[in-house]
């Protein structure tokens, strides 16, 4: 199991409260977390991450129980089991393409191990992405915003995380590219050791995922 | 975490540079006040060595010291040749040199003194002077010109030269008698190398028939090798340089001398007197410093400031940061890397500055001023101070690392 998730919920601090479905997430499954904005999908994902804490329920992620661990084991926990990519794949403006994929080492030495050759890593899997060296090489601003997306998930998947998290990653996107982008995405996935949940208000993408969990009641 | 913050301040050039440019000029000027202070200490230390005491009139010891050793400001008073014979004729005073001071040539002083005075005289420990070509006056016309003097002028042995009345530029020329360079002293890095020298015969000599500063009689009326010998011998003296039998004796012969009651004369120890001189300069010193450590302030200050501007920008850059496992202290240690950088390269680049510009004036300072600054990289001393300015700079960066911190621990993954 690399997830697993139970009666999970959080209190914003004007008394809001969300409760969270429980999440059993295996190696190679892909599960699509779905629903309205406001609904909570970047808080679950917050929590999932451990960047916010866990005030209640348990969380355990490859082993690890997040309520078992300090702030700082979160945030190597993080770095070295998950690898995120963002609605707006936020990457480092001033720095290249590269350089923005290889960040993700950077703070982790279990995905630095997993890497033997980081150049030829980057490339392998930028090449599997249909992204050039020459694209590597450029600074965000220069690219497209497919070009930026794929740079963003070589970002994720580097070191092989365990759960990689995708919030909207594809709400930039027509429908025939957001398909070849979940299907790239699968792809680069190792099934014996990965596993991706996408959070995502776009319900057309169901067929897509192994499961999908509804998320948004709130009380 | 180097090379994050090398990439972030690369992307923040402009204003970075601006503040490295702001750092680099307050720290060179420090340095360079410093250096200027140190060679002019320096400059001062090493002018006079080997002489025990300065005999002059009763007056101010850094006053005597200042127009006698340094060669700037006027003699207030002169004391009487006999009385320096009387005081020389001290057993315990080993040797004597008297100056005679007043003429000038070009703006260069003129020293009247004896032959001994190059043997004596020392600067820089106790090294003695030495003649780079020729050798000492013997002769009523004849002169010892110090090397910036041959180096400005263009005098060289055999030049003929006449000494003007006074220091002032506007001073009568003593025409009517022509000296002549005998010898060039090699230089020194001390007032020396701006004098010349002639001997007190030869000085009392072109006053003769001068009354109340201007020439009644020309020497040229006069046969001057019919002027008796003592006649030329002069009836004051300025002061007089003295060693001493032994230095343990030093205070008692001061004592002594300023007790003296035929004539209203002192003896100062040179370097109670220059340290009487650094105790009122210290005071200006203190005050300059004081402002350059103000300027370096507001250069940190500066500094700081612009990082935390520029913390409202890069949010998302430390939200980036933060999801891929960066911890707060992670983020932190990027803002301390970047103002260390800052400080390090704005340190390096002051230290290049001063060299370079010590490396382009050295001989204009010396020239103009006698102070000969050295060319050095940095001392030790520097080296803390600057080590200090550093420090001081990450300490105040620790407001922004600490904004970071705080920030980043309350702070979600929002896309």
């Amino acid at each position: 199991m690399i997830l697993e998730t139970r009666q999970l919920t959080y209190q914003y601090s004007s008394g809001k409260t969300l409760y969270f479905p429980d999440v059993q997430l295996r190696a190679g499954e892909k599960i699509l977390i779905i629903g309205p904005s406001g609904s909570g999908k970047s808080t679950f994902l917050n929590l999932l991450s451990g960047v916010l804490p866990n005030q209640d329920g348990s969380i355990i992620l490859n082993g690890h129980n997040y309520e078992a661990q300090t702030r700082q084991q979160l945030d190597q926990l993080r770095a070295d089991h998950i690898g995120i990519i963002f609605q707006s794949f936020n990457l480092i403006p001033y720095l290249s393409g590269f350089e923005n994929a290889k960040l993700s080492l950077r703070f982790s030495e279990e995905r630095r191990t997993n890497v033997s050759d980081i150049s030829a890593s980057i490339t392998q899997l930028a090449e599997g992405l249909g992204l050039t060296s020459e694209i590597l090489a450029k600074q965000p601003e220069a690219m497209s915003i497919g070009q930026q997306q794929r740079i963003a998930v070589i970002r994720a998947l580097l070191g092989k995380p365990a759960l990689i998290l995708a919030d909207e990653p594809t709400s930039a996107l027509d429908p025939v590219a957001t398909e070849q982008f979940m299907t790239e995405l699968t792809r680069s996935i190792d099934p014996s050791e990965q596993a991706v949940i996408v959070v995502s208000h776009n319900p057309t993408l169901t067929p897509l995922f192994d499961r999908v969990v509804q998320i948004g009641e709130a009380a | 975490m180097i090379s994050l913050a090398l990439a972030s301040i690369r992307a923040r050039l402009f204003p970075i540079l601006l503040v490295i440019l702001a750092l680099t000029s307050s720290m060179a000027l420090l340095l360079a006040v410093d250096r200027i202070k140190v060679a002019t200490q320096n400059g001062f230390n090493q002018s006079l060595s080997g002489v025990d005491l300065v005999l002059g009139p009763r007056g101010s010891g850094i006053e005597l010291m200042l127009y006698t050793v340094f060669h700037l400001g006027k003699p207030t008073n002169n004391i009487t040749a006999e009385t320096f014979n009387d005081i020389a004729q001290d057993p315990r005073i080993e040797w004597a040199v008297p100056v005679a001071l007043g003429d000038s040539h070009r703006g260069y002083r003129v020293i009247s003194t004896t032959d001994e005075y190059f043997e004596r005289i020392k600067f820089a420990g106790d090294q003695t002077l030495q003649f780079l070509e020729g050798v000492a006056f013997k002769e009523l016309n004849e002169v010892v010109i110090g090397s910036a003097v041959a180096d400005a002028l263009g005098y060289t042995v055999g030049t003929s030269m006449f000494v003007t009345h006074g220091s002032g530029a506007l001073g009568e020329l003593h025409d009517d008698f022509a000296f002549q360079v005998t010898g060039v002293l090699a230089p020194t890095g001390t007032p020396t190398d701006q004098a010349i020298f002639v001997s007190l015969e030869g000085y009392e000599l072109i006053h003769l028939g001068w009354t109340n500063g201007s020439q009644a009689i020309s020497l040229e009326s006069l046969d001057i090798l019919k002027i008796p010998k003592e006649r030329l011998y002069p009836q004051t003296i300025t002061a007089a340089y003295l060693g001493l039998s032994s230095r343990l004796g030093l205070f008692q012969v001061a004592r002594s001398i300023n007790e003296y009651s035929e004539e209203a004369v002192s003896a100062i120890i040179p370097g109670v007197a220059l340290t009487e001189l650094w105790s009122i300069v210290g005071s200006v010193d203190s005050a300059f410093k004081l402002l350059n450590w103000l300027i370096i302030g507001i250069g940190i200050i500066a500094m700081v400031t612009m990082t935390m501007t520029a913390l409202e920008s890069r949010t998302r850059e430390m939200t980036i940061l933060r999801t891929l496992g960066a911890t707060p202290l992670h983020l932190s240690s990027i803002i301390l890397a970047e103002i260390t950088l800052i400080s390090g390269i704005s340190v390096v680049l002051a230290v290049g500055l001063v060299r370079l510009l010590t490396w382009v004036s050295i001989d204009l300072m010396s020239e103009w001023t006698g102070i000969r600054i050295e060319l050095i990289w940095i001392t030790v001393n520097e080296l803390l101070i600057l080590g200090l300015i550093v420090l001081a700079g990450l300490i105040a960066s620790l407001i922004p690392a600490g904004m970071v911190y705080q920030r980043s621990l309350h702070q979600g993954f929002s896309s």
